[in-house]
């Protein structure tokens, strides 16, 4: 009987250990993508630079293609956080009533520093934007965030982006290759492809997203607004690791080479040509979200017809936000 | 000599033709055959990779494994039951000609993005040809060897086990063959959109990293690995249907 009474206190205290560890251990389903997420893949890569990591949160990682599938998981309740770009998290708040908040951001374009670009061919007859009259112009997601700015960048020069071009969706991968083919006169060009078609020599950049605007924000850590409001805790820990994680990005580029590396499994000389250089895109040093940017990226999209008018300020929770220390 | 031989003289003849027409083509996306061959030492001896491959694997035998032992029973009661096939027919119906992986972000959405959604994808993408199969196999059964088993005092379970399984084995076995070439595609498309781990991380981003001799050394290695699993696949098949080999046919007349 004693035995008994033993085994069962023990079992309790077992059960109750491990319920304390499961409420201490909240894991956050994170999604996530390639390329440009640099605090986050030092998280997966090297985790024990994080001591909170696996200790007071973990981390369930799955990766996407793309933001607008992680923008329906997180809608549908599947990821907690996840990246985004600004236009599919709002199009996740429209469509999906979604509601989130911007955590933190990963990369933008900084004044000076890399900006998405329209390339011609060096011999093309294409000297100005106004010159894209009905020609095949290459876009990398049609509907996708740099179309706004595109749109507006066309009206602005007398080009209507509905009727005087015929536009097609080409990913970054294969931008290079068709316009060199010349299956399009002109097309966007993102990091390490611009890097890669420069190198190789035999186009030239057209015009730039930052002629539309400074400080695009490309892409951005946003989590559920239920799941912040229930676990601010966990949340607050992982927006510190993901300030860290931009810190030790930046401050340590050889390092970074190396743990990008591993996740895109690219060879170190291709990151080299352009990763935290001054042709890459702009980091925060705390991975800060600037939200004038966001909203003058959302007053785009509503004035070319993108999205209805949206208040930025929705997706700022007033203390769980980067830089957090 | 030849028989032996021609599996070998047919891929390397793909080869060719793709060297030459890569050559041709000059295109960066388009490497060639060569490149493509030399990438693979690379993905191979990749920790990693073997890690994501056995994942891919793993989810891909236990989706083949269920939608095998689901599907069998109910396309043999299919092919013996008329009102079976009515009930499940039109839903079979409906559901074959959907790409499975254009489901994926729905089942997604119900199930979540771990295993249990991809499992699914592969189950949906396996069981429609091996039912299909199985209720042909089970209804092209002879109705006299039914009648004889039932003569005999066979109950209709016993008469679906023991006459018409072993008769619709064959046909069964071919719709398993179809159902593993499929369980292969639809195990890397459904790592398209979501994945934690699988062979789906090594293609798509390289994909998305345009390093395209990554991305056809991966082709190699799934159609590879398609090739041994079918033929793994064939010996057992030959093993389990010898009996139905047109050289065990007992012969009619000697004219």
């Amino acid at each position: 009987m004693r035995h008994f009474t033993l085994l069962m206190v023990a079992g309790a205290s077992c059960l109750l250990a491990t319920a304390n560890a499961a409420q201490a251990q909240q894991t956050i389903r994170v999604g996530w993508t390639i390329p440009a997420e640099e605090s986050k893949y030092w998280m997966m890569r090297r985790p024990t630079e994080f001591p909170n990591l696996g200790k007071t949160y973990n981390i369930e990682w799955t990766q996407f293609q793309g933001t607008a599938p992680m923008t329906q998981a997180l809608a549908a309740g599947a990821l907690d956080c996840a990246t985004q770009a600004p236009l599919s998290l709002s199009n996740g708040v429209v469509g999906g009533n979604l509601k989130a908040y911007i955590i933190a951001q990963h990369v933008f374009e900084k004044p000076g520093g890399f900006s998405v670009y329209w390339a011609v061919k060096d011999d093309s007859p294409i000297k100005s934007i106004a010159d894209l009259k009905g020609k095949t112009v290459g876009i990398s997601v049609i509907g996708g965030g740099t179309q706004g700015p595109f749109n507006m960048l066309l009206k602005q020069n007398g080009v209507d982006p509905a009727k005087d071009i015929k536009l097609v969706e080409v990913g970054f991968a294969v931008s290079e290759d068709a316009l060199r083919q010349g299956r399009v006169d002109a097309v966007n060009l993102n990091q390490p492809f611009a890097a890669r078609a420069e190198a190789k020599g035999g186009t030239r950049k057209l015009f730039s997203l930052s002629q539309a605007m400074p400080n695009i924000v490309h892409i951005l850590e946003a989590c559920r607004a239920d799941f912040v409001d229930k676990n601010p805790e966990a949340v607050k820990a992982y927006v510190r690791d993901i300030t860290s994680g931009m810190k030790k990005a930046l401050a340590n580029r050889e390092e970074t080479l190396k743990v990008v590396s591993e996740v895109l499994k690219a060879p170190v000389a291709v990151l080299d040509s352009y990763l935290l250089k001054d042709n890459d895109f702009g980091r925060d040093p705390g991975a800060a979200p600037n939200f004038p940017a966001i909203q003058k990226m959302l007053d785009i999209y509503a004035e070319t017809g993108m999205l209805p008018k949206l208040d930025a300020g929705q997706f700022k929770h007033p203390t769980i936000v980067a830089p957090l220390e | 000599m030849i028989r032996r031989i021609a599996p070998l003289l047919a891929c390397l003849g793909l080869l060719v033709a793709w060297q030459l027409a890569s050559l041709a083509l000059k295109n960066d996306s388009f490497p060639t055959a060569l490149e493509a061959i030399r990438a693979i030492p690379a993905v191979l001896g990749d920790k990693d990779s073997l890690v994501n491959f056995g994942a891919s694997l793993r989810r891909m035998a236990i989706g083949f494994a269920a939608a095998v032992v689901i599907s069998i029973p109910l396309g043999l009661l299919m092919g013996r039951s008329r009102a079976v096939a009515s009930f499940f027919n039109p839903l079979l119906m409906v559901i074959y000609p959907v790409p499975k992986a254009a489901l994926m972000p729905i089942i997604m959405l119900w199930l979540g993005v771990g295993d249990l959604s991809k499992t699914l994808v592969i189950f949906l993408g396996v069981s429609l040809p091996v039912i299909y199969h199985s209720f042909e196999g089970a209804k092209a059964v002879e109705e006299k060897m039914l009648w004889s088993g039932a003569a005999m005092g066979l109950s209709a379970v016993q008469r679906l086990v023991r006459i018409v399984l072993p008769a619709a084995l064959p046909e069964i076995l071919t719709g398993c063959r179809t159902g593993l070439v499929l369980a292969l595609i639809t195990m890397i498309t459904s790592e398209m959109i979501a994945r934690q781990s699988g062979a789906g991380n090594i293609l798509f981003n390289a994909l998305d990293m345009g390093q395209y001799d990554t991305v056809f050394a991966m082709i190699i290695i799934v159609g590879a690995m398609g090739i041994v699993l079918d033929a793994l696949f064939e010996r057992l098949r030959a093993r389990l249907v010898r009996w139905s080999e047109p050289q065990f046919d007992i012969p009619l007349s000697f004219s």
